[in-house]
Order: C-alpha cells, then structure tokens, then sequence
C-alpha cells in the first residue's frame, strides 16, 4: 500500500469564480467573435466575479454592460449569434428569467429549428442560482429543470474550479445555445459561507469538459447518490465521512441537458439503492426525471424505494433557520442514505 | 534569502481590520513570482494577494482569521 496522494499538492489553485473568468478570457484570445454582455460584467467584474478582469484585457467593446433591461440585452445576443458571432450573456440571477423568457425558449432555442438547421445560435448564458445566504425568493432559486423542460437549450452546472472552467471553454464552442448556471456557493466568494471544495486545483492551459457527460468523483458499491452544481459538494462531504460503513458512489452530473442517463443506469444496476440531491423544486423537475429513467429502463434494478433530498414545494423562506430547513444539507443527505440502506 | 508579504492596506482606518479569506497555497509548496497566493478581505471588499518573488511559501495566519493591516501573513524562501 502506499500512501494516499494529495493530487493537489504544488498545484495552482483558484476560485471557481476565477476558473470561468479564465475560460472565457482564453476563448476571446482565440476568436474575436467571442464577447460578453450584461448587468455589472464590466469593470465590477460580475456580481460573482464571473467575469473578473476582462474588461480591463478586452475593454468596452467586447465586454459590455448593458442597461436592466434583461429581454433586451439577450435578444441582441441572440442577434449576434445568428449573424456569427458568439456572445457570452450573463442574466445576473436565474430569477429573472420571468422579464425574458420569450427571447429565451421561442427565440434562442428554437431558431435552429425553424430555419431547417440553415441558422445557428451559438449563445451561451450564463446565470447565478441557489440559496443558503438568505437572499429570499426572487434571488435564491436553481430552475434548471425549468430550461431542461423545454427542446432547444444545453444546461450545464458544474460543481467546481475545474468543471466550470472546462464547461465554459465547450459551452462557448458549441454551435447550440448553452444554458450556464453557476451556483453562488461554488464560486469561492469570501463573503459566502465557503466550502473549500469552491477552491481548486485547475490548469493553466486551455482544455474542455464534455458536455452531457457525468462525473463519478467518488466511486462506492453500496448506494448511488446522484446530484449536480452545489449539492455534490455536501453529498461528497456525507460520502467521505461515512467511508468505512457505507460505500457512497456520488454522481455530479455536470449538464442536466443531454442528461447522461447511461452513468445513473449503470451505477444503479451496480448499487440497486439510489438517492437524488436537487437543490430544484422537487415535483415535476430533475429528481422525477432521474426515476423516470429508472422506471422506463428497469424498474427491478432497484432494491428499495428511492429517496428524494429535493426543494420543497414552496417560495425559498428569508429566515435561515427556515431556508436550511427546505435546503438539501448534509444531514438530509446522510440521513436519506440511512433510509436505503436499511431496506 | 527570504520575503515576508504582509496584509495590504485596504482602509484608510489604520485600526481596520480585515480577514485572510482563502489561501490558495500551503506551507512548503513552491510559488512563482506574481502567482495569486491569498485572497484578503476589509469591510466585504477583497483583494488577491500576489506572491513579490518565487521560492518556498510559509502561511503564517490560518485561513478565516482577523488580521490587521500591514500584519506578516507569509513568508517566502
């Protein structure tokens, strides 16, 4: 046996947040067709640092702040996209997607579509989602099942450094419009409560992450736990504390749309136990979705009932106390995996 | 031969104090010279500390603690 290695060690380490500044700082070095647009993504640098120093590279032609007028600004990327060029749109929070929707489902999504494939739309926006800082209702939700419901878009979430900057170097090569959703509590903000799963080790060089494509970060043979943005970061901290008693195989799916239903079907044959973590609202989203494809390929593969540690059905609450009472935590988690394996 | 970097000074309040937010880098690993060691941070404005020179990094404050401005936060050999 030899001694665990730290994969880490020597290795330069940044911010989730800096990651995806650095991806798309590489792709508009490479393609003068690349630009970014919206609220505060110039010299602020993004409400969440997604966009850090490239207007101070680029500067205001190619990284351009934009009035709040959200239908607006994505209806010119949209615009650009389709005259070739390739814009990076950044919606602040996913909770105002209510004000620019049509843009977004009738128009980004399905010009493709409607010209016979002769047009294409290779968009990506990018948006904040989640809660657990008591943001409230308007500024606290994920609604990633939201976009995944409707044909026409890739959703993509990643769970850290790495992922995201891997995901934003393929969203912004991708001819389809790529839904980008970065959960505030995976950027590494200071002023965030900051699990150091946020912060990592990433390279320098340019490189992708595949699209559609799950990650198995840690592997088990006891139970399956599928999740994706910041919950694989509490499923991974349940999973390595109860390494020794419960062999945990934590899957990040990293993309929501092409879902990598091949990953959760071949664990689930492996485990026959599963658990899903989905900061979403539970009914009609990504945890029902994931049964579905349980129940559609083989219902039998399951052992015992499945265990769901999603949002409730209700307005993400103000108080603390009340928001990590509907949030998917630690405890939730470890406690839905008990469940199952006790069947 | 060696570099201490202390917290920068980020108020104007010389009592003000801040916190050494995230440590990108542990004790012993090597750091190039302009390599983002340290994020600080004074009344929620943050700042990234850069490493002044390359060799070997010592942290000298855990991560979350309060320091004050001007107080030795690393060394480099």
């Amino acid at each position: 046996m030899t001694a665990p290695v730290d994969v880490e060690a020597g290795a330069r380490r940044v911010t989730t947040a800096k990651a995806i500044s650095e991806a798309i700082a590489q792709e508009m070095r490479a393609n003068p067709e690349v630009f970014v647009m919206g609220e505060d993504v110039g010299p602020y640098g993004g409400i969440f640092g997604s966009t850090g120093g490239l207007f101070e590279e680029f500067g205001a032609t190619r990284v351009i702040d934009t009035p709040i007028s959200e239908t607006g600004f994505i209806g010119a990327g949209i615009g650009a996209a389709v005259e070739g060029m390739r814009p990076v749109v950044e919606l602040m929070f996913v909770d105002f997607l209510g004000v620019c929707f049509d843009q977004i489902y009738n128009h980004m999504a399905k010009i493709h579509y409607e010209s016979g494939g002769n047009v294409k739309v290779p968009m990506v926006l990018m948006m904040a989602v989640g809660g657990g800082y008591s943001d409230a209702a308007q500024h606290s939700q994920c609604l990633w099942a939201t976009f995944a419901h409707m044909p026409g878009m890739k959703v993509v979430a990643p769970s850290n450094p790495y992922d995201a900057k891997g995901l934003m170097a393929s969203a912004i090569k991708d001819d389809n419009p790529v839904i980008f959703m970065f959960h505030k509590g995976v950027m590494g903000l200071p002023w965030m409560a900051k699990n150091p799963r946020s912060i990592g080790a990433v390279p320098e060089e340019e490189y992708t992450v595949p699209i559609g494509k799950a990650a198995i970060p840690h592997p088990g043979t006891d139970v399956t736990v599928v999740s994706v943005s910041m919950s694989v970061q509490h499923c991974l901290d349940v999973a390595e504390k109860l390494e020794g008693t419960t062999s945990v195989e934590v899957i990040d799916l990293r993309s929501i749309v092409p879902l990598d239903r091949e990953a959760i079907l071949a664990s689930v044959a492996k485990t026959g136990r599963l658990v899903i973590v989905d900061e979403d609202y539970k009914s009609f989203g990504l945890s029902g979705e994931i049964v579905a494809t349980i129940a559609d390929k083989d219902p039998s593969m399951l052992k015992v009932p499945v265990q769901r540690v999603a949002y409730p059905d209700i307005p993400v609450p103000y108080a603390r106390v009340l928001e990590y009472e509907a949030l998917p935590t630690r405890d939730k988690i470890e406690a839905a995996i008990a469940a199952v394996m006790k069947g | 031969m060696s570099e201490t970097i202390t917290f920068p000074t980020m108020s104007k309040d010389e009592d003000a104090e801040g916190v050494l937010a995230t440590w990108f880098v542990r004790t012993g690993e090597t750091v190039r010279s302009g390599q983002v060691i340290a994020e600080v941070m004074v009344d929620k404005v943050s700042m990234d500390v850069e490493a002044p020179t390359s060799g070997t990094v010592t942290c000298l404050v855990e991560e979350e603690a309060a320091v004050r401005q001007g107080q030795e936060i690393a060394r480099i050999d």
